[in-house]
């Protein structure tokens, strides 16, 4: 018997590979880069740029402000609107309104939700079943029934709690968006702690003996970040489509009126000055396609899958 | 069987849980006893009408005993009266809730129609042309809520076109099938094309990685037809997400529907969730809640059911606990 020693084959034949992808420069989160910056800029230098108008400047058409008085051109970038104000300066002061109030409430929903989430993950047991009740409840309501119901009682809430009578309408929307955000944020961590929870490396810190604390802020926190920014930058852009969904709805900010409000107030006068309406919807379609851009570059980066946030 | 139990315990925790929270909250600010009344009454009214409203919804005792009478009527079908609209809120909510029904049904339909054959060709015919426009026009529109496309749709067909009326009137269908449809489209095509976005944008995803597994080689490589791979092995074993995803967006369709009737001035679901709210229409308001939460939490349970039914592990499994 000769045992005759073959050599592993070597592949033949045609091997596939998946045709390499041409390297494109990836515009889109370029593009939101840049009109975010842009309109950063803009709306919180508003006061000191030369070409916006102040918030309540009327422009006058033949020595009269009249509705709906000039389209877009020259005068007025985006036309005016139906108290004759500068559309354009209008939709510059929204954005600061509109940026503060998303960017305030994701950080509200980011830290309580994250919190909430990594305990639930950590700990598993009660904890999480607690976490998960409230989470449960929490989305079981439409976000936006939630939302109407939150806004619409804060002035009763406010009378009868004293110690936060304080607050603005803005800072209440804020605080009711803060709150609509928490359930997804609290799901998303606690499911990316279930399975760090599980690594080497937190087995290792826990065998020398660090306390839970310390397991969590050293070394389950740091390694959450990628995730909650990315999760974060998507949900910008649901909060502040959904801000301005309650603007429209009637129940924004007063002064100065955000995106939503300026879409409502025009929105029946398409035919005649189809500009006061569409400028806004423009502007709120490009900063919400921004933040989706930046978020599914963050996301592809850090190999996060999508979030149903 | 065990699960299901499981489940339907949950579910009726949840249900307590929020009409509960939402029937304290809607009472917040109203200490005195007979405060419900005075608000649900609205302006001036003598004191013996509020006591007399008081006695017949027990709202003189505390938030537990109120909210136990107000379940024990609900479940006999006394949704309570609404005394700004000067009916009962069963008669109020009969007449509005078959628009919102029939606008949440036509938009999850034609958003499936529309986005399961897409994804699944652009998960076939990944990296081409197709697929890479199909990516730009989901992202687009995931990017679009209701709010801001229905200026430009109705922008473009009722303004400059004129092919669509401006508001959509309530017809049913088994009056005037040719009405209802022209009524119901723009409101429907709003909501459906972002929602279609969102399914096509988690299918293909799905899609591409279940086309990766040896399941697919195998049964390609014993011959079964590439069309009946794709539809039946592929798409089959990629319906998780999906199903899941359409679970979530049901509420979110509550709020389209809400800025779409606004929108469309249909008398709706969710414009009179809004008037209700605004003006502190209590049993309206608790029994609107009630339903959302317990339709959205039945669909969740119909779909988890419905996991069962596309794939056998998961049913095996679940009968073994």
């Amino acid at each position: 018997m000769t045992a005759t020693l073959t050599p592993t084959p070597t592949p033949t034949g045609t091997v596939v590979y998946a045709k390499a992808r041409r390297k494109v420069p990836q515009l889109g989160w370029m593009f939101g880069a840049a009109w975010l910056t842009v309109l950063g800029i803009c709306a919180f230098a508003a006061n000191y740029l030369p070409f916006i108008r102040s918030y309540d400047a009327k422009i006058q058409v033949n020595g009269r402000a009249k509705k709906y008085g000039l389209g877009p051109g020259w005068t007025a970038w985006f036309g005016t609107d139906n108290s004759s104000h500068d559309v354009f300066a209008r939709c510059i002061y929204g954005a600061r309104q509109t940026l503060i109030i998303g960017i305030g409430a994701t950080i509200i929903g980011l830290t309580v939700g994250g919190l909430l989430g990594v305990l639930a993950g950590y700990y598993r047991g009660w904890a999480d079943r607690v976490v998960s009740i409230v989470v449960d409840c929490l989305l079981a309501l439409p976000p936006l029934l939630l939302a109407l119901l939150l806004i619409q009682r804060s002035d009763q809430i406010k009378e009868s709690i004293t110690a936060i009578a304080w607050l603005t309408r803005s800072e209440e929307i804020m605080i009711t968006l803060g709150i609509l955000s928490i359930a997804p944020f609290a799901r998303i961590v606690r499911a990316q702690t279930l399975a760090l929870r599980e690594r080497d490396f937190v087995l290792a810190a826990r065998s020398v003996g660090a306390k839970p604390r310390r397991v969590i802020w050293r070394e389950i926190m740091p390694n959450l970040v990628p995730a909650m920014v990315t999760v974060a930058v998507t949900g910008l852009g649901i909060l502040i489509a959904a801000e301005g969904t309650l603007a429209f709805l009637g129940l924004g900010v007063e002064r100065p009126q955000t995106w939503g409000k300026m879409i409502d107030a025009s929105r029946d006068d398409l035919g005649k000055a189809w500009w006061a309406a569409i400028f806004p919807c423009l502007f709120l379609f490009l900063t919400v396609l921004s933040f989706n851009f930046i978020g599914d570059r963050l996301a592809r980066k850090f190999d996060i899958r999508e979030a149903a946030v | 069987m065990r699960y299901l139990l499981q489940r339907l315990l949950q579910f009726a925790i949840v249900f307590f849980l929020v009409t509960f929270g939402v029937m304290v909250f809607m009472r917040i600010g109203m200490n005195k006893p007979g405060d419900p009344a005075l608000t649900m009454l609205g302006g001036t009214v003598r004191l013996d009408q509020a006591e007399a409203v008081n006695a017949r919804y027990h709202l003189n005792g505390n938030v537990f005993g109120q909210y136990w009478f107000w379940l024990e009527k609900m479940f006999r079908g006394d949704f309570g009266v609404s005394v700004q609209q000067n009916t009962t809120v069963a008669k109020y909510l009969s007449g509005r809730v078959l628009v919102t029904i029939f606008l949440g049904f036509y938009a999850v339909l034609w958003a499936l129609i529309i986005a399961i054959p897409t994804a699944v060709y652009q998960a076939y015919k990944r990296d081409s042309r197709f697929d890479r426009g199909g990516n730009f026009l989901s992202f687009l529109f995931v990017s679009l809520p209701a709010l801001v496309l229905a200026p430009f749709i109705i922008f473009l067909f009722v303004v400059k076109l004129g092919w669509f009326p401006r508001t959509g009137e309530k017809v049913m269908p088994w009056d005037d099938l040719g009405a209802h449809f022209r009524n119901f489209f723009l409101p429907v095509v709003v909501l459906t094309l972002p929602l279609a976005a969102i399914f096509a944008r988690l299918l293909r995803g799905d899609m591409i990685q279940t086309l990766q597994s040896d399941f697919i080689t195998l049964a390609s490589a014993k011959g079964v037809p590439p069309g009946r791979v794709l539809w039946t092995h592929a798409l089959r074993n990629s319906l998780f997400s999906l199903l899941t995803s359409v679970g979530v967006q049901l509420g979110g369709i509550v709020g389209g529907a809400l800025v779409v009737e606004q929108y469309f001035n249909m008398k709706g679901m969710g414009s009179l969730l809004l008037t209700s709210i605004l003006s502190k229409d209590l049993f309206v308001v608790q029994s609107v809640t009630a339903i959302v939460v317990a339709v959205v939490c039945v669909a969740n349970l119909v779909i988890d059911l419905l996991y069962a039914v596309i794939d056998p592990r998961i049913r095996h499994a679940r009968a073994l606990t």
